[in-house]
């Protein structure tokens, strides 16, 4: 335990490194909170009727909901796998006695910490200026349902981000242009990161829902908002634990297969 | 006694994509790459025993890397037998790992962005040292390398020498019993070279532990380990004792010699073989027993502005083991 309390420490200190760097990146943060708040609100400010069963009031709920999820199943580090591998640098760590899986893992958690304990200032200060009409769960069973549901997004999310990062073991030039096809557009789109997923016709949702994207963002705030009944919550649980099992034994099988492949690269 | 490394009949092939030049070619060879199989170890045997120190020499791309990479479980071997310690590296037991270090000249495992003594920390966690076994390494290894006032300067402000030998101690802090080193004192000035070469050595002695040094460079080797492994093309070229391997193949030192002024060149033929003559510079081969005093000869009855006496490349002593076809003589 003592190992990955230590890797949690030093991933923390690294993101502090460069200061201004950071602080450049928390500004980009707020901005696109900004954009897509006034996205949504300049569409709904002109009159008071619904698309797809949303109001102004809903859709800002939504929007800011999804921005507090994407903080915490979004922030991750082992985005940087990719690069590791490609320039050899795997290599420092496969001749530790440390789980790989679990360092990432451990580094993800840190990179969470930072990001909700600054967003949750942020979205504080915005919450204070634009007033967005939130909704505060008390249901305690809703609220375990939601806690569960988030959990396994953030497992989901480490696996599928895991699985596209160690392409890199098979074609080092082209996993940058893997994660941005896949973490930016398929994952944004298919999570409900860009859109409510239930503004879409029934069939395609019904497909969505069968995806473990859906479970990475809509779903648990679904759960939040207490628009799912108990039966939907368990059957979207035990689908997400499905898509965890798969893709885990996925990457397991991959990964073998990538170190066969592995040339250590870097001299 | 007992033999710490064995490695029997050893290969290793790499799959190479080949980049075809020009926009249309690299456009087609992305859809229907052209594979090409590079064979980077040959079939070679060899064992080293506990607390031996073996050189392991051979010009670039000749398999140096790829063996210790193989040696430390960071390569699959093409087929074969490696075993180290008893262990089979390909599968990284953390028992294995704990035992083991590779060192790279040109890799760092220090974080780059932090000082030293963070990466020390995580170490220390990783391969769950108690404080006890820590402290007492950090403090012996520390003071060998003279690092005290560096651990707590962020390594990206560190100059390249002071950087590796913080390698050093990132690498060595787990105290491993087996230690493959490649190329550690690659980009360094002379004075930083012989500083980790005397460290390795003594390093050696105190602790017996089994050592692995690659080099390109036959001068890294001289002084430090007594037996080499010469290897080119993937393939052993030689294996005993540096003495034999010097006495047999590099009879010969290179002086190269600076003139500050014309002088008859021919009077050169008389003191050694000319190897080379491009003004200012004359490239002389002298036999290695009579180079001291052609030395002194030349510094009397030439202009000479410097002159210094080297070890003949390492490619020109391979081709003569190889001419010569003394393979694999034993120690």
């Amino acid at each position: 335990m003592r190992k990955y309390w230590q890797i949690f420490k030093v991933s923390f200190n690294q993101e502090f490194a460069y200061r201004f760097n950071f602080l450049m990146w928390r500004v980009r943060n707020v901005i696109q909170i900004l954009v897509i708040f006034s996205f949504w609100n300049t569409i709904f400010s002109n009159s008071s009727q619904a698309f797809f069963g949303y109001d102004r009031a809903k859709i800002l709920t939504y929007v800011f909901g999804i921005l507090i999820l994407r903080a915490i199943v979004l922030s991750s580090r082992a985005v940087d796998v990719a690069g590791e591998i490609s320039s050899g640098n795997l290599t420092n760590l496969l001749l530790k006695p440390v789980n790989y899986f679990k360092y990432w893992f451990c580094r993800d958690i840190s990179s969470k910490a930072l990001n909700i304990g600054f967003s949750a200032v942020e979205i504080f200060l915005l919450y204070l200026w634009l007033k967005p009409p939130l909704y505060f769960q008390g249901d305690p069973l809703v609220l375990i349902s939601f806690l569960v549901s988030l959990i396994f997004a953030v497992l989901l999310f480490f696996v599928i981000l895991f699985l596209v990062n160690i392409i890199s073991f098979f074609m080092p030039e082209n996993a940058w242009a893997a994660q941005f096809l896949f973490i930016v557009i398929i994952l944004e789109f298919f999570s409900g990161g860009i859109f409510p997923l239930d503004i879409l016709p029934e069939f395609l949702f019904k497909i969505f829902s069968y995806l473990p994207f859906y479970y990475l963002l809509f779903f648990p705030l679904q759960v939040y908002l207490g628009k799912v009944s108990q039966f939907l919550i368990f059957k979207g649980i035990i689908i997400a634990f499905f898509w965890f099992m798969v893709l885990s034994f996925a990457l397991l099988k991959v990964w073998r297969l990538g170190l066969k492949a592995y040339n250590a690269e870097g001299r | 006694m007992e033999k710490v490394v064995l490695v029997d009949k050893l290969s290793k092939e790499f799959v190479v994509n080949v980049k075809k030049e020009g926009f249309l070619a690299g456009l087609s060879s992305l859809f229907n790459p052209t594979r090409k199989i590079v064979r980077a170890l040959d079939e070679i045997s060899f064992s080293i025993d506990e607390g031996e120190l073996v050189g392991f020499i051979g010009p670039n791309g000749a398999g140096k890397t790829t063996t210790l990479k193989i040696l430390s479980g960071l390569l699959y071997p093409s087929s074969g037998l490696v075993q180290v310690l008893g262990f089979d590296p390909w599968q990284r037991k953390a028992d294995y790992l704990k035992k083991i270090s590779l060192v790279m000249g040109q890799k760092n495992q220090l974080w780059w962005d932090l000082p030293a003594i963070d990466t020390l920390d995580l170490n220390r966690a990783i391969y769950e040292l108690s404080k006890r076994d820590y402290e007492k390494s950090l403090r012996e290894l520390v003071e060998l390398l003279d690092v005290e006032n560096l651990l707590n300067i962020p390594v990206r402000r560190l100059s390249l020498g002071q950087r590796m030998r913080l390698e050093l101690v990132a690498a060595l802090i787990h105290n491993p019993s087996v230690l493959f080193l490649d190329e550690p004192t690659i980009g360094l000035d002379i004075l930083a070279q012989t500083k980790i070469r005397e460290f390795l050595l003594d390093y050696n002695r105190r602790r017996g532990a089994t050592m692995i040094l690659t080099s390109h460079n036959m001068d890294d080797i001289l002084g430090v380990a007594k037996r080499v492994i010469v290897i080119n093309r993937g393939k052993i070229a030689f294996d005993g004792k540096l003495s034999f391997l010097i006495e047999t193949f590099a009879k010969k030192k290179l002086v190269k010699v600076y003139l500050s002024d014309s002088t008859d060149f021919k009077k050169f033929e008389e003191i050694g073989k000319v190897k080379k003559i491009d003004f200012p510079e004359v490239v002389l081969l002298i036999p290695r027993e009579t180079a001291a005093i052609a030395t002194a000869e030349i510094l009397q009855n030439f202009p000479v502005a410097d002159i210094t006496i080297e070890e003949e490349p390492i490619e020109d002593v391979i081709k003569r083991v190889f001419k010569e076809g003394v393979l694999r003589k034993s120690k």
